[in-house]
């Protein structure tokens, strides 16, 4: 696991460069296990800055969405570089947003951290669900050792982690500037569960699965917002003309929406399972975008956010694509 | 004379099928077996666009939401294409957009797509035909049908 002295360090180093304006990382939250984003300006502010299992968030799309101000007269345009404090799946969110040109490879810092996974907080809260503040975490040979009030207790690593880090192909920074600890070994890629399940019942079968989800979603976007790759300034759910999907909630509009949600991250997905993490009534919408992940793999051999040099998966083609389905 | 029919004959179901076709080779296509008096089922409802790269997925998805029972999508044979490559664009997203509405449990087989030149009206009249019986035999689309409710 990460050393926090280092990171402190290195986020300090960092942060009183010249060319930087501030450093985005991860802060404790104000209660129970929840975590914050943390932004230093100045070297000040980096005590607070930490980095345990609990730092599941991905902040990939933080330096895209800053607010520009307009200039004042002969003000010049502040161009120094963002530094972000990433993991794995978070540098691949950060390689698929510069592959679509939103930002800048040299407009960003990136602190790397190897990540071994991370605990779903859903889980976490479900087994402690009334604590208030923990003290410390960290993870030790298979074994998360939570300390809370002083008291430890040692929890096997399989009953906290998310179940998305299991199939995580990135587990170390894909590109960074500075990496903090050692590079982690990659584990036994499994498939995302209830995913072979699904694919073997029937049509019929399925539709009742996820007419059931469907029904529940309350519309709240909470998977868009907190989506790195929902960046759009302007999205199609919320365009009034052509309107392309109602805002009334029923089962329809829902599933129109969970359809182009999930179709709008079509080769796009990097796992980092913040949606479903986010969603109020628990869609597992992972499974969707694994589902897609794992077609465009088999038919187009693509993998996003692994190479910012590559073209996005629909603004290209081969000739050899497949086309059983073209009558 | 009053004609009788038999209750399985009127309630037969018809089926609904949006066609959208690309303005340079499926719709001259459509219009050459409208003008070569090739007969096809009046099953289909044709949709202009400029290029089979110009259909969006949500275009399939409302129309299934709108009381469509099949979407066709027509486009020129690869290579063909009069901006270069707008099918072979088409292709790919096509082909996630199946998978994906089979994985939710929608029929994949309701969203077809097919490339016909401005000289197969033969072929364009067949394809209608395949599509429709298809369409027939799996059912009218009630899944995701949009709800006109104040």
């Amino acid at each position: 696991m990460v050393d926090q002295q280092l990171l402190i360090d290195e986020v300090k180093k960092v942060v009183s460069r010249d060319d930087v304006k501030c450093v985005i990382g991860y802060k404790k939250g104000t209660s129970g296990f929840t975590i914050s984003p943390a932004f230093a300006y100045s070297t000040e502010y980096v005590d607070k800055f930490i980095f345990n299992p609990l730092c599941k968030k991905n902040l990939a799309a933080y330096p895209l969405l800053e607010d520009k101000l307009p200039l004042k007269r002969e003000e010049k345009e502040d161009k120094r570089k963002i530094g972000i404090v990433a993991k794995g799946c978070d540098t691949r969110a950060l390689v698929q947003i510069i592959q679509e040109k939103g930002l800048k490879r040299e407009d960003l810092v990136i602190i790397g951290i190897p990540c071994s996974g991370v605990i779903d907080y859903k889980k976490i809260t479900a087994m402690f669900p009334n604590e208030e503040a923990y003290s410390t975490i960290e993870e030790e040979q298979g074994f998360y050792k939570i300390s809370i009030n002083g008291k430890v207790h040692e929890i096997a690593k399989e009953e906290l982690l998310a179940d998305y880090c299991t199939s995580c192909i990135a587990p170390n920074p894909v590109i960074y500037d500075v990496l903090i600890g050692e590079e982690v070994e990659h584990w036994d890629l499994e498939e995302h569960k209830n995913l072979d399940v699904l694919e073997e019942k029937d049509v019929g079968a399925r539709w009742e699965y996820w007419k059931e989800h469907f029904d529940r979603c309350i519309r709240c976007y909470a998977c868009r917002e907190a989506c790195p790759l929902c960046y759009c300034k302007e999205c199609m759910a919320d365009l009034l003309n052509p309107q392309w999907i109602r805002r009334s909630v029923n089962l329809s509009e829902n599933t129109a929406w969970n359809i182009m949600r999930a179709y709008h991250l079509a080769g796009r997905c990097v796992g980092c399972g913040e949606c479903e993490s986010v969603c109020p009534v628990n869609i597992p919408l992972m499974e969707l975008n694994k589902e897609i992940e794992k077609d465009v793999k088999n038919m187009f051999e693509y993998s996003a956010g692994m190479d910012s040099e590559e073209k996005p998966l629909f603004g290209t083609f081969r000739p050899d694509d497949p086309e059983e389905f073209i009558m | 004379m009053t004609v009788t029919k038999t209750k399985t004959e009127l309630e037969e179901f018809e089926p609904n099928i949006i066609g959208f076709l690309c303005n340079w080779c499926s719709y001259a296509g459509a219009d050459l077996a409208g003008t070569s008096r090739i007969q096809y089922p009046a099953n289909i409802k044709i949709i202009k666009v400029m290029c089979s790269g110009r259909v969006n997925p949500m275009y399939v998805v409302n129309a299934l939401q709108q009381g469509a029972d099949g979407v066709l999508i027509g486009g020129c044979h690869p290579g063909d294409c009069h901006y270069q490559h707008g099918n072979l664009l088409a292709r790919r997203r096509m082909a996630i957009l199946k998978n994906l509405l089979e994985f939710i449990g929608i029929d994949s087989r309701r969203v077809r797509m097919t490339w016909v030149s401005a000289a197969e009206g033969r072929k364009f009249a067949e394809v209608i035909k395949e599509v429709t019986e298809k369409i027939k035999k799996i059912g009218p689309m009630k899944d995701i049908q949009r709800v006109n409710e104040w």
